[in-house]
């Protein structure tokens, strides 16, 4: 198999935006293109959820492929959920590694905010088990909110402990101009004060809209490319060097220990190995916090911290940047945005930013290798990336 | 006639299943696809819960609650809430009931209440 590297990257803004879907997969694609210095690519695959139900654009790769004038070049749309970026990233890998193509973009697309909340809570809500889960008014949320329950009631997690992941996120999204929110909130103000209850109201009990990512749009786009390309254009080497992806059982009520997220454990040990790795080599993360308790969670599962104790590392400081292991220094998915189809891709796009120390006021020193979780459904098909500086 | 909500029960190993798959998660054997239907039971115990202020469209209510209950055969099911302040751990008891309607169709499920 051969190596694969980043040749460039782009992105949009994460908010809402009034431009068609097809312009949000093309802009980042754009800026891509400029940034490795390339005019051709082989190939393209565009991660996007929701273009078909919200949008009314099914085929959205041949929209984009066109847009850009990049045809004849080979195009596919890849849904998985809200993983469809790292999977498309993943497909993009196998595309260069197998030999077939030699310069591959990857572009993560969405624009939810066209349908009003009620709707786009209905769309993510249709990734439930349609008969088990979904006819019961179960969402995205409620299936967090009850993990969550369950998550208190075992390792003593609070919902301070929540809080301070939300406000760490929210900081670091101060410094990144592409972040959906730029509110540098406090415990005080969604916790402690008297006006907290109305600030921070309850969405899914015990979770709070503070606990909860925006609805956002936005696109971003990684360039793909073999060794020999990387020569002839004098970027730095930033190796896509592993890559892991596994499932769990489509209810979570069917899971015997539903506080245990077991794809996001075995997706995140293929990849490691596969880098030749260990969790404790990475320098910076950015992990799936759809909702605060999964950073905890995920960075347990991942293998940075034992199982229980991730809220007492971020408790520790050891999550910011600063710490020991600095997780979304981008913001997350819970400040700097949620484009369902697109936030794979925008996370692979801030690591390889910290690994070509590009991240600006966000930088963590020394990053040489980077680490990407993609959650879908909640936690049945997980994608997990490992980045390493050359 | 009392309503019920169906496990199934692989007719080679007898292990049961909730919600229905095509091959069985315990013998894995895929050269028969044959199952029982079995009804749930609809007592059990909550293993834990959420009240959800953000309603899909299809709701006119302002909140609704859900939980995961382990019912008495060791199965689990997600259900909605009929309780005022819920436990973890305290005993349900469900009746299958309308949990959702759209324009077309009534949706049947199980809400369960304080037993």
């Amino acid at each position: 198999m051969r190596e694969v590297y980043v040749a460039g990257i782009g992105i949009t803004s994460f908010s809402r935006l009034e431009y068609p879907l097809v312009e949000i997969a093309a802009y980042p694609g754009l800026m891509a293109l400029r940034d490795s210095g390339l005019k051709k690519v082989d190939h393209l695959y565009v991660a996007n959820m929701g273009g078909g139900r919200i949008n009314g654009q099914t085929g959205l790769a041949s929209a984009v492929v066109d847009h850009m004038s990049l045809t004849p070049a080979g195009a596919e749309t890849i849904e998985n959920g809200p993983a469809s970026g790292a999977s498309a990233i993943k497909q993009g890998y196998m595309a260069i590694a197998s030999g077939m193509h030699d310069v591959v973009m990857v572009i993560g697309a969405e624009r939810m905010r066209e349908a009003n909340p009620l709707e786009a809570t209905d769309f993510v809500a249709t990734l439930t088990h349609p008969q088990a889960e979904y006819i019961y008014g179960v969402t995205l949320p409620a299936l967090a909110g009850m993990f969550t329950r369950l998550y208190m009631e075992k390792y003593g997690v609070t919902a301070r402990h929540l809080a301070m992941v939300a406000v760490k996120n929210h900081k670091n999204a101060m410094d990144n101009f592409y972040a959906h929110l730029h509110e540098d909130i406090t415990i005080e103000g969604i916790l402690d004060s008297p006006e907290a209850s109305t600030n921070n109201p309850y969405v899914a009990d015990p979770l709070r809209f503070y606990d909860v990512c925006p609805v956002s749009d936005g696109g971003a786009c990684l360039i793909l490319a073999t060794a020999e390309v990387m020569k002839k254009i004098n970027k730095p080497m930033i190796r896509l060097a592993g890559i892991g992806q596994a499932t769990d059982t489509h209810c979570v009520h069917e899971r015997k220990d539903p506080t245990e997220l077991l794809a996001v454990r075995e997706a995140a040990r293929q990849s490691f190995k596969m880098a030749g790795v260990k969790p404790s080599d990475v320098s910076v993360a950015e992990l799936h916090d759809a909702f605060t308790i999964l950073e905890i969670a995920e960075s347990e599962e991942v293998g940075f911290f034992k199982k229980g104790e991730g809220h007492l590392a971020l408790e520790r400081g050891e999550t910011q940047i600063g710490g020991k292991i600095p997780i979304n220094p981008s913001g997350g998915l819970k400040a700097k945005g949620h484009p369902v189809g697109a936030t794979g891709v925008g996370q692979a796009h801030e690591i390889v930013l910290q690994l070509r120390g590009e991240a600006g006021k966000r930088q963590v020193k020394n990053a040489k290798v980077g680490f990407t979780c993609n959650f879908g459904g909640f936690g049945n098909n997980v994608v997990c990336l490992t980045f390493i500086k050359e | 006639m009392e309503l019920n909500i169906y496990a199934y029960k692989c007719k080679r190993c007898g292990e049961l299943h909730y919600p229905y798959k095509t091959i069985c998660k315990k013998c894995g054997e895929n050269d028969h696809n044959e199952f029982d239907i079995v009804p749930l039971p609809k007592k059990g115990k909550l293993l834990t819960f959420t009240t959800l202020y953000t309603l899909p469209s299809d709701y006119e209510v302002v909140t609704l609650a859900l939980g995961i209950v382990e019912l008495e055969n060791g199965i689990r099911i997600t259900g909605q809430l009929d309780i005022k302040n819920p436990k973890i751990g305290m005993k349900v008891n469900g009746k299958v009931e309308v949990v959702r309607k759209d324009l077309y169709k009534k949706h049947l499920g199980m809400i369960f209440y304080k037993e």
